[in-house]
């Protein structure tokens, strides 16, 4: 009886602490993601709405413009990822090698700066790098890579937008997985390269066989995070080429952005963010199993 | 004997081959990466006739103040630092202050709904944030709230929110209860015993959360264009993209301002590395 009051007493002190937090996050996450949810059955402007059941989902269904930037979304979302993690682990492989260790965090300090820039900021950058004057071409054709009288605008050829939005979240996001990687790798017991010495491995054996396999979990979380995250990202692209030029760059966040607070379409709008939200769910149940196992 | 020297040889050679490639190359590395930052800091001190020349210099031959200039003597560009400033530190105060609370509940009892509760808080990192903007817009508009700062700061919890309970509480798990335990045996509230153990105790994981959620809030962008209208409530982010759409050519004023803007950001980072970097970390091991 004692120990149940007791256990009571508990929860209900813990609740107490628990609770505002939770308010906030219902009342900022729960309730908007219903109204999402509802509003996607009307045709709604700022003013009226309109019910029309599933009409925004149809029209969706066979709007070229959404599926393309569903597309573009999940090319700009592979290569960002893998581009990631390839420079990520190269980095993070370098840095742990038997370096000074002043030089180490040195090292791994500049690396980072990048990432704590604002993507904006960033993007603003390469805007200016990228512009057809811009040190990108002056670069190429000193080097002889480029006519001098050709310029390339890169951010303004349909060609070139989206590879090169996406250059410049490659170059800003890679910080994260290479320190992730980093201590990932830190943490692999050096008895396992010791033995595999011993064993007359060479330098890739040791890669594939002890160090990548050692990395799987910490690879699996952050790729998983970083699909998401660029998944959903919307700066890059608005501030770089506002999804243009002629949606040759857009993305399933700026579309959403442009029908809804442009064209004030906040019925369609919604619908394609609730499908959006359905994509990211399925990736997500994926990354919150892994973290709550690691939670617990 | 001489075979088991012969490879022990080979293992040092190839350990220092390894080494000299791994400086050279990490010295490349960082030349490239740190190259739009060079520019960034070159344009911004060059005049704008000097931006667009064909081929670049990196060097400029006329060194200016005057983009710099223009921003400390514009009153617009000095309220939106402000503005950053007070939304970014409010944000981050509020984060840690419900954070610990939720944290504390979350690492020292047990109740049911717990695993949900987790379940819930990891989940809010995946939402689309985009998704959000839509009912936030109409929400405060009919709240009045639209087009003030109180408001970025109350979105700016969606994500803040979640990641500092998340890192605290893993903070918390790792440090022994007994420590507690025994302040409250020797007469403090639990209250009282959190504050005088387990709060200085957990200073790194403070900090750390801290940061990362400074860096957060300050570099938002699209909350701060779908909730904030006039200049005076704008946030750096956005002036920064205002400015690329108003001044097309004004492009050292721009890099001065993009300076300004990372500088806070990057020096907090000189001196407080380790903390921020378990902070990146957390965000995703812990939680």
């Amino acid at each position: 009886m004692l120990s149940l009051k007791r256990k009571y007493r508990q929860e209900l002190l813990a609740a107490s602490f628990l609770w505002p937090s939770l308010l906030v996050l219902a009342a900022l996450l729960i309730y908007p993601l219903g109204d999402v949810i509802r509003l996607s059955f009307y045709d709604s402007n700022l003013r009226s709405q309109t019910w029309v059941g599933l009409g925004n989902y149809l029209t969706l269904l066979n709007d070229p413009l959404f599926w393309r930037a569903f597309l573009q979304t999940v090319i700009f979302t592979v290569f960002s990822v893998v581009l990631h993690l390839v420079i990520g682990l190269a980095l993070a492989l370098l840095l742990n090698q038997h370096l000074n260790a002043t030089f180490r965090s040195l090292a791994r300090g500049l690396l980072i700066v990048p990432w704590l820039l604002a993507p904006t900021v960033a993007g603003m950058i390469w805007v200016l790098m990228l512009a057809p004057f811009g040190v990108i071409n002056g670069l190429l054709s000193s080097a002889g890579l480029m006519d001098s009288n050709f310029t390339i605008s890169w951010l303004g050829d349909p060609a070139t937008a989206l590879g090169s939005v996406t250059a410049m979240n490659v170059w800003r996001a890679f910080p994260f997985f290479m320190v992730m990687l980093l201590a990932g790798l830190q943490s692999i017991p050096r008895e396992l390269y010791e033995a595999a010495a011993i064993d007359g491995a060479n330098l890739l054996h040791e890669f594939f066989f002890i160090t990548l396999p050692q990395l799987r979990g910490v690879i699996a979380t952050i790729v998983l995070l970083d699909s998401i995250w660029t998944f959903r990202a919307f700066d890059p692209v608005f501030v770089m080429t506002g999804g243009g030029p002629a949606h040759a760059s857009e993305v399933l966040a700026t579309a959403i952005y442009f029908d809804g607070f442009q064209k004030l379409k906040f019925g369609y709008a919604s619908a394609q963010a609730v499908v959006m939200f359905l994509v990211l769910f399925v990736v997500s149940a994926f990354y919150v199993r892994r973290a709550m196992s690691n939670a617990q | 004997m001489p075979a088991a020297l012969t490879v022990n040889l080979g293992l040092k050679n190839r350990e220092r081959l390894i080494n000299a490639l791994s400086y050279a190359l990490l010295m490349v590395a960082i030349i490239i990466v740190f190259l739009p930052l060079a520019w960034m800091l070159t344009v911004s001190v060059r005049p704008n006739l000097e931006v667009m020349k064909m081929p670049p210099d990196w060097i400029p031959q006329v060194f200016t103040l005057e983009g710099y200039a223009k921003i400390f003597s514009n009153p617009r560009y000095l309220v939106v630092f402000l503005n950053t400033t007070i939304v970014s530190l409010t944000v981050t105060a509020i984060s840690l202050f419900l954070g610990a609370m939720a944290a504390y509940a979350l690492a020292r009892f047990k109740f049911a709904g717990q695993r949900t509760v987790l379940m819930f808080l990891i989940t809010t990192q995946m939402f689309p944030l985009v998704l959000l903007c839509i009912p936030y817009f109409r929400i405060f508009i009919t709240l009045g709230l639209y087009d003030t700062r109180t408001s970025l700061v109350i979105v700016y919890l969606t994500f803040t929110l979640p990641f500092c309970i998340l890192m605290l509480r893993s903070y918390f798990m790792n440090i022994p209860r007994d420590i507690e335990e025994a302040a409250m045996v020797d007469g403090c509230t639990r209250l009282g015993a959190v504050f005088r153990t387990l709060v200085p105790m957990s200073y790194p994981a403070f900090i750390g959360a801290g940061l990362y959620t400074f860096l957060l809030a300050w570099n938002e962008f699209l909350f701060a264009v779908v909730l904030i209208e006039a200049w005076e409530n704008r946030v750096l982010t956005m002036a920064i993209y205002s400015l690329m759409a108003e001044f097309v050519t004004d492009w050292n004023a721009m890099m001065a301002f993009s300076v300004l803007a990372s500088l806070p950001l990057v020096v907090a980072f000189v001196f407080l590395q380790r903390y921020m970097v378990q902070g990146m970390t957390a965000g995703a091991l812990t939680s």
